[in-house]
């Protein structure tokens, strides 16, 4: 006999945790092992659990179904479902990834199912590109992880991005929070109208730019609100001229 | 149709000037001894009336000529040409008309009028028309502007008939999924509940399609909506969602756009009892006070955590919030300009909107 297949159940409705569990108690083989009902709750089972299934809501408290898989990096045995969410619909659609759009019929239900169990444990290239264009919105909060703890830090809040190595130190007023990612691929979600990539290693927030000052012969430097100097490149000074 | 052409008592009383005008010019060719008293007012009246009517005419004349399209030589022209034409004709049908006094048993005309005295009648008419003119001008001006001014009003109307109907058919529809996914869920362990929700469900739309026609509604009307719509909401999130609704007894019968509070218990719920753990209670408040309507919709937030700064901005400039807050501030500005107001306040633990608009109820 194969081993069960182990679920996760993710939604704030309690009622509809319970009509996914009802579905699920007709599946010999599965078992569900946890229910969460919020984002945050969502990304300490995924990493506890390690459930082979997640029925992942995509609109939820504290943080989305896609800012669950960003912070977990889970990329497979994901099913979707959702009641209405006009930008995650046209990115699924856009991705070819299947959802369960609420209310949903026992059979669309198994058939979700099925596809999913054909797939198992392979990660689905889909949802990178998925997590990775943030469903096709512009960032608006920075999650980061930091050990059990997560920091969720709105955009309009952070005064510059530095990259360290294969991290980047993100400033936000008087504190530097570390982020694991590659800066250009973070340059790619913000907004290209506040976000300016102004160095190599830099990039700066127009809101937060106070003064461009001269350094050295022919350089400049950026002054930021919090009193940081930021160094700016050649290039990163003609992409400022062309916005200030 | 002329205006005075048009109405019966105005054309009485322009009748009565004109004969006015006959008697006078009677009375001058009496003093001037051309004829007795008689046949002065035999030879003038009829010829006063007449050119009455012929300086009528000068309203058509002055719609041909619109006021936007015209030059200096052309109107003064066709102005001065008509004047001297219906001058002319009303002059020599006034002599024919005296002509016909030979027929009569004196075998005399009316008037024996000198040369002299038809030349002045002849300058007489064309000035009379040109002051007739002038007064047509004018009147016809006025016309234009009143049409204007009502076709511009009228217009107003349809845009913000439009723009209100816009406003107001805007039904989450995240709400209706998901409580068809809650339904779903009961029609399996609790068939009774699930009659109760779509009954509720029924209902709530029921009434926002019949207020949605309306321009404003009693808060009483809105109220009921609003308990059906909670009604929905607690089945979905169960014990975490309390609400308060303390409504003064005389704000009941105030008016207000209809789905104002509604989209507010909405966002509470939505940005605030949904992302608390233990829930929270909604609180309303709504009291009459010096002729002003005040509505308050409060509700606990999650207080922002000091390690996430942003984290508390973020949830209450989350976008849906924001649309739904400027959507009641359009139509408040559209119903009432600057005398209703909306207020947001981000208190640590609280979030708060108030609303003010005068506290108007329908007239019985």
């Amino acid at each position: 006999m194969t081993p069960a297949l182990r679920a996760l159940i993710v939604d704030d409705e309690d009622l509809a945790r319970r009509l996914v569990r009802e579905f699920l108690s007709k599946q010999a083989d599965v078992e569900i092992v946890g229910e969460c009902d919020n984002g945050l709750d969502a990304v300490k089972q995924i990493g506890a659990l390690a459930p082979d299934l997640v029925f992942l809501d995509i609109q939820m408290p504290r943080l989305t179904g896609l800012e669950v898989l960003e912070l977990t990096g889970r990329r497979s045995g994901v099913i979707f479902t959702t009641a209405y969410d006009e930008h995650a619909m046209k990115a699924f659609d856009l991705h070819a990834v299947d959802y369960l759009l609420k209310p949903f019929s026992k059979a669309r239900f198994d058939e979700a199912l099925g596809r999913a169990r054909t797939l198992l444990g392979r990660d689905a290239p889909a949802l990178d590109a998925l997590v990775a264009t943030r469903a096709g919105q512009a960032l608006q909060r920075l999650l980061i992880r930091d050990r059990d703890q997560v920091h969720v830090v709105a955009v309009e809040d952070i005064d510059c991005i530095e990259a360290q190595g294969d991290y980047l130190a993100v400033h936000a007023g008087a504190q530097c929070l570390l982020k694991l990612q590659p800066l250009a691929e973070l340059e790619a979600q913000l907004d290209p109208r506040t976000f300016i990539r102004v160095h190599r290693s830099f990039i700066v927030n127009l809101a937060a730019l106070q003064s461009i000052e001269r350094a050295g012969a022919d350089g400049h430097a950026a002054r930021l609100r919090n009193g940081k100097r930021v160094p700016i490149s050649r290039a990163g000074y003609e992409r400022l001229k062309a916005w200030v | 149709m002329h205006p005075i052409l048009a109405d019966a008592r105005r054309l009485f009383a322009y009748l009565a000037a004109c004969a006015l005008a006959g008697t006078g010019l009677a009375a001058l060719l009496r003093l001037a001894d051309v004829a007795g008293w008689g046949n002065a007012l035999v030879f003038a009246l009829p010829p006063a009336v007449g050119y009455g009517f012929i300086a009528l005419s000068a309203y058509w004349l002055c719609r041909a000529l619109p006021h936007d399209d015209r030059r200096g030589p052309v109107v003064a022209w066709r102005f001065g040409g008509a004047a001297m034409v219906a001058s002319l004709a009303w002059v020599a049908a006034a002599q024919a008309w005296n002509a016909t006094g030979t027929l009569g048993a004196a075998g005399r005309p009316f008037v024996q009028m000198p040369p002299a005295g038809w030349v002045l009648m002849l300058v007489a008419g064309t000035v009379l028309y040109l002051v007739s003119l002038l007064a047509h001008d004018v009147l016809v001006a006025f016309e234009r502007v009143r049409e204007h001014a009502r076709r511009e009003a009228e217009s107003r109307v349809l845009a913000r008939d439009a723009e209100l109907r816009m406003l107001r058919t805007q039904i989450d529809p995240h709400f209706l999924f998901n409580s068809l996914n809650s339904i779903s869920a009961l029609t399996a362990f609790d068939p009774d509940e699930a009659r109760e929700m779509t009954i509720d469900l029924a209902q709530f739309f029921r009434r926002t399609l019949a207020l949605a026609e309306r321009e404003r509604i009693p808060l009483a009307e809105e109220v009921a909506l609003c308990r059906h719509f909670l009604a929905i909401e607690r089945r979905r999130f169960g014990a975490k969602l309390g609400a308060a609704l303390r409504i003064a007894p005389e704000a009941e019968a105030c008016l207000l756009p209809p789905m104002t509070l509604q989209p507010l218990l909405e966002n509470a719920i939505k940005h605030g009892i949904r992302g608390l753990d233990g829930g929270g209670t909604i609180e309303v408040d709504v009291v009459v006070q010096g002729g002003w309507l005040h509505v308050a919709v409060a509700n606990p937030v999650a207080a922002a955590a000091p390690s996430a700064r942003g984290a508390g901005a973020g949830t209450s400039a989350a976008p849906g919030l924001g649309l739904g807050l400027a959507n009641i501030r359009a139509r408040l500005a559209v119903l009432h300009g600057t005398r209703a107001r909306l207020d947001v306040r981000r208190e640590p633990a609280r979030f708060v909107v108030e609303i003010t608009l005068p506290a108007d109820t329908e007239p019985s």
